[in-house]
């Protein structure tokens, strides 16, 4: 697939259809999935439709981009215990 | 002709296999992210009832499905077990094609298999309520149904970007009497610290897992539900191969290859762990995971200890990987992407009582669609990736001119999934396949790593 030029106020209403969650979402959604930061599949998914990297290193702050590179994607019995002790402690 | 293999009501499975009990090999627990140790029904215990913590670390061979849950799987189940005799035609090879159509539940997939399980033993052990997270909405509702025949309050949280434009699998489960909220939400203190920080948060897995893990364990009689990966979610989706293994004696044959894809693990199970006991105690058969060609780890990744993570964070686990920095490429499989395989799965394959099978996702959809157009039931992408794997097993019979037997769980319909087809059916789909050089960078990944 040819890659965009899109200006970067074009990308953010890209389609592409989540593996996540099963259905399309613009690139607006992925650039904002983590609270603060983007999706951590955000440039698997969208390098082969735009120069994603690219656009990411300009916009995020060094620090967002290698916290961005650096979150875990761990398997879901992990993660959810984790969730689990992180639920006990805003409860308290 | 005979076209549907159909079980009468007091037919079906009075019990769910539990693989556990036959492995040649056990498998290693899971270990606890906190202590490094295995995971104990402490650990659990918050989310999920003890008598769902006993299956889950059970090693008994045969589990009781309970009357009750019997009953409920009445509505749709047994699933008839469907010979494709006009794909068969399209495909002119000497194969007999079956499947077993778990597309028939009230939910369009085999999740209520487990759905159904969970709310009964919830209810069993004094819950009043279970919530759970959701994503395109499937596991929602049908847990959503599960709920409701059980008299269980259920409450969905759904990320707000699929809530919004989803709205019929919202009503699905409305109509099935759950509350089912917009994630982020007020109603919790992980959605609430979202909202504050973004007001327009689009929302994420993450955080609504968070919500209804917190809704859980901070509500009295409440817990928490999952449709996949778990041992009990794989346990009770045994009675798809147990029904299909019952109908097989009916008509007096029995499959040379069994095939499901495999992503979770929970629709593969479903279909192959009756099967892999027989395998177990001598029947010859060979078992068929189908997975896509862009992520390829049973087929090209090897058996390796590796990070169940990027950042090296989870203990090393003894998997089929492609290594912890594999990122993969923006494919219509859904679950099938994953650096790393499913344990029991990646076991199973270790131990070779199955196999593996890639297939790029332009040859999904040719065979999805091939067989929408021959046998009318649209399939779901994830389906498309087993009945790939049916018309390379065909084309290799008649390569080699040998009749084959061949059985395959069409996991669900693509009824929801149709913008996919849509991608499909106007060019918006590329091949993409793992390079060479992308499995340098795996195996470099996991150099100096411990070996299995």
């Amino acid at each position: 697939m040819e890659r965009k030029d899109e200006k970067t106020s074009d990308y953010k209403t890209l389609i592409i259809r989540c593996p996540r969650l099963g259905g399309e979402v613009p690139f607006a959604y992925c650039e904002k999935e983590g609270g603060d930061l983007p999706c951590r599949m955000v440039v698997g998914c969208w390098e082969g439709i735009f120069l994603v990297e690219n656009h990411l290193r300009e916009t995020l702050s060094e620090e967002a981009w290698i916290r961005l590179n650096s979150q875990p994607p761990k398997d879901k019995l992990t993660n959810i215990l984790d969730i689990v002790e992180k639920a006990k402690k805003r409860i308290k | 002709m005979q076209t549907k293999v159909v079980l009468e009501d007091y037919e079906i499975p009075k019990q769910w296999y539990n693989i556990q009990a036959d492995l040649p090999k056990p498998m290693s627990p899971p270990l606890h992210p906190g202590t490094g140790k295995p995971v104990t029904a402490e650990d659990l215990a918050p989310i999920f009832p003890m008598n769902l913590i006993e299956q889950e670390v059970s090693q008994q061979r045969w589990i009781d499905i309970p009357g009750e849950v019997l009953d409920k799987y009445l509505l749709w189940r047994p699933s008839p077990l469907y010979r494709a005799r006009n794909f068969e035609k399209l495909l002119d090879a000497p194969v007999k094609i079956y499947y077993k159509n778990e597309g028939v539940s009230p939910a369009g997939s085999h999740k209520p298999n487990t759905a159904i399980a969970q709310a009964y033993y919830n209810k069993a052990f004094g819950i009043k309520r279970l919530s759970t997270e959701t994503g395109a909405g499937q596991w929602g509702s049908a847990l959503a149904m599960a709920c409701q025949m059980f008299g269980l309050e259920c409450r969905v949280f759904m990320v707000k970007v699929s809530y919004e434009q989803k709205p019929y699998r919202r009503l699905m489960m409305n109509t099935w009497g759950a509350n089912c909220f917009a994630s982020p939400s007020n109603l919790t203190e992980a959605g609430r610290q979202v909202l504050a920080e973004h007001p327009d948060s689009p929302g994420s897995l993450g955080i609504a897992i968070s919500e209804a893990v917190e809704d859980a364990v901070s509500h009295e009689n409440s817990r928490y539900a999952l449709g996949s990966v778990l041992n009990h979610v794989l346990l009770h989706q045994t009675i798809i191969g147990l029904e299909a293994q019952k109908q097989f004696e009916k008509i007096g044959e029995y499959p040379d290859v069994v095939i499901g894809c495999a992503g979770g693990g929970s629709n593969f199970a479903g279909i192959a762990l009756p099967f892999v006991c027989d395998e177990i105690h001598g029947k010859q058969l060979r078992i068929l995971a189908a997975e896509p060609a862009l992520c390829p780890t049973m087929t090209r990744g090897p058996f390796a200890y590796d990070f169940g993570d990027l950042a090296k964070k989870t203990p090393l686990l003894p998997m089929h990987t492609l290594g912890h920095d594999y990122v993969p490429a923006p494919i219509h499989a859904g679950g099938l992407r994953y650096h790393g395989m499913a344990p029991i799965v990646s076991h199973l394959l270790n131990l070779g009582l199955i196999e593996a099978q890639a297939y790029n996702q332009l040859d999904t959809f040719d065979a999805g669609v091939k067989w929408a157009r021959t046998e009318g039931f649209i399939p779901a992408p994830e389906t498309t990736h087993a009945i790939a794997a049916v018309v390379a097993e065909a084309r290799r019979a008649k390569e080699e001119g040998k009749e084959r037997t061949i059985l395959f769980n069409w996991s669900g319909h693509g009824l929801v999934d149709l913008a996919a087809y849509d991608a499909y059916l106007n060019g918006r789909l590329d091949a993409y396949e793992f390079s060479d050089d992308e499995m340098k960078r795996a195996l470099k990944a996991i150099e100096g790593l411990p070996k299995p």
